[in-house]
């Protein structure tokens, strides 16, 4: 079989694309109030980090600002993942129903596929929400603007993005092994929600199980520190885009491992 | 007799939820690492406020609570909204209304078995748990007594919260948009996620006029207040009490009038 290039995927999947957002118009109302409910998630968010941390003027040598810096930074890295590998939340029923042996039979990537027929819309209030805290709490602390410290921060929040990435492919791949593989997912998810919090805050022992076996701080922490103390960057910091790759390709490697094992209920 | 049929609902719960013992499992994981997080969180806060009590909160004060919001949030959170919002688009209510019992009733018994499953297998050792380490922060006296009345008090507000949101899908065809909101509004406003006590004053005087402090605040500070003054409890209590008549019965009727409304596609 002749290797596809790029242009070829990007083609097909707008194509795909197109479809799954036609079919998301025609229920019309429960597409408003998701994203309704999706802002909604949002500002309670916010109110509770206002509210916890209007007592408390820094946590473990990090000032208010500094601290909404990692919010926004935890919001905008989680986006693609929302965005556009919303469809491993359904990996689990797929594969259950045997719907899954459908993307087993076409001549292309079946993680591609896959991920590419659902595009969930309302994680861009989640985007614009977190580039709003981001731009505010870089003027509150006063960080300079120069396309090399752009770049940096678009370089990191890629890196972040593609941890985060893994960490949900992993747990959706689970439900090829075992049934139920829900509540993986749901305590993945849960965990994003912690990536906020600077690491240094857990003892040496949870510092490690969150730096290298559920790698949440790379989703905000050490990738927020190139731009916030770029005096005292750790090597972990710059590794953090070598780390996220490898992340991802584990990820993909352990979800497509699974597919190809699967072979369908039989119907 | 008519609690025998109740008595078998609970019965056929404890046994279902005694299947998905590897569901059970990986949620005590999750909730382990979640109290990790919130421990390391209000530690690293507390070491930087320089005081022991904020807010009328020492730390210890606020652990207890967080954790033990946390387990009454695991054991009485019935995903109602997802079971009604799934049987009113699959049609499937259609069988349920036939049974012999009222579905408001029906839906509730059918989910008590979890209650005490959960009870037992989260809520006990987590209490146990937090009452040993502690040392004795927990008072053991007549406040469990009075604990364990506001927590059944508690158990019905928000079934009634959530049927109420349950009948809402009747309407709107959409079930992940209003849970959502839901969830974060009851969590948020009724100090599930942050005590009460952190809240702003007037802020604060807001959510004791609406329902949802009942559900965790009240349970909560009548067991950590060790000597309760007769009105302070007469008040907490009476206070619940209007509100899970209220709410019974505004449940009811909203359920009355939607029912006219439902449109089963086929069936």
């Amino acid at each position: 079989m002749k290797k596809k290039g790029l242009g070829f995927y990007l083609r097909i999947y707008f194509k795909i694309l197109a479809q799954d957002i036609k079919s998301k118009m025609s229920y019309r109302a429960d597409f408003i109030i998701s994203t309704i409910g999706m802002i909604f998630t949002n500002i309670a968010g916010f109110v509770s980090f206002w509210i916890m941390f209007r007592s408390f003027p820094s946590i473990n040598g990090w000032g208010y600002y500094e601290m909404l810096f990692l919010y926004g930074f935890s919001l905008v890295a989680i986006t693609p993942v929302q965005c556009l590998f919303d469809n491993n939340w359904s990996l689990r029923i797929a594969v259950y129903t045997g719907d899954f042996i459908k993307y087993c039979f076409r001549p292309i990537n079946i993680f591609f596929y896959y991920q590419s027929e659902v595009f969930d819309i309302k994680g861009l209030g989640q985007l614009a929400f977190g580039i709003g805290t981001l731009i505010y709490s870089w003027n509150k602390i006063g960080l300079g603007f120069t396309p090399l410290i752009l770049l940096k921060m678009i370089v990191f929040l890629i890196t972040a993005s593609l941890v985060m990435i893994a960490m949900q492919n992993a747990a959706a791949a689970t439900c090829f092994w075992i049934m139920n593989s829900f509540y993986v997912l749901d305590l993945v998810t849960r965990f994003k929600d912690y990536a906020k919090y600077p690491v240094t805050i857990f003892s040496p022992v949870f510092r490690f199980i969150f730096t290298f076996l559920m790698p949440i701080a790379f989703i905000a922490y050490y990738p927020s520190l190139v731009i916030l103390r770029p005096d005292e960057v750790p090597l972990l910091s710059w590794l953090s885009p070598l780390i996220g790759v490898v992340f991802f390709w584990l990820s993909y490697k352990f979800w497509m491992r699974g597919a190809l094992k699967y072979n369908g209920t039989g119907s | 007799m008519k609690l025998k049929k109740h008595i078998t609902l609970t019965k056929a719960g404890i046994m279902e939820s005694l299947q998905f013992r590897l569901g059970t499992f990986v949620m005590a994981l999750g909730n382990i690492l979640y109290l990790i997080v919130v421990y390391y969180l209000w530690k690293a806060i507390y070491a930087s406020a320089g005081t022991d009590s904020v807010n009328g909160m020492t730390f210890s004060d606020t652990l207890i609570y967080l954790v033990l919001a946390t387990a009454l949030f695991n054991f009485m959170e019935m995903y109602t909204v997802w079971e009604m919002g799934r049987s009113i688009q699959s049609g499937k209510i259609v069988l349920e209304l036939l049974k012999p019992m009222e579905y408001r009733s029906y839906l509730f018994w059918s989910n008590s078995g979890a209650f005490v499953t959960n009870f037992v297998f989260t809520f006990l050792p987590t209490f146990i748990a937090v009452a040993l380490v502690t040392h004795g922060a927990i008072h053991m006296g007549l406040n469990l007594l009075f604990f364990l009345i506001s927590v059944i008090i508690a158990i019905s507000i928000n079934y009634s919260i959530n049927f109420i949101v349950g009948t809402i899908c009747v309407y709107t065809e959409s079930i992940w948009g209003i849970n959502i909101m839901k969830q974060v509004i009851v969590l948020l406003l009724s100090g599930a996620t942050i005590p009460l006590a952190f809240f702003p004053e007037t802020f604060r005087k807001i959510t004791y006029y609406l329902p949802f402090q009942s559900i965790y605040n009240a349970p909560l500070s009548i067991l950590l207040n060790a000597h309760p003054e007769p009105k302070e409890l007469l008040v907490t209590i009476g206070t619940q009490l209007i509100w899970a008549a209220v709410l019974m019965i505004l449940s009811k009727l909203f359920w009355k009038v939607s029912l006219r409304q439902i449109t089963v596609n086929g069936g």
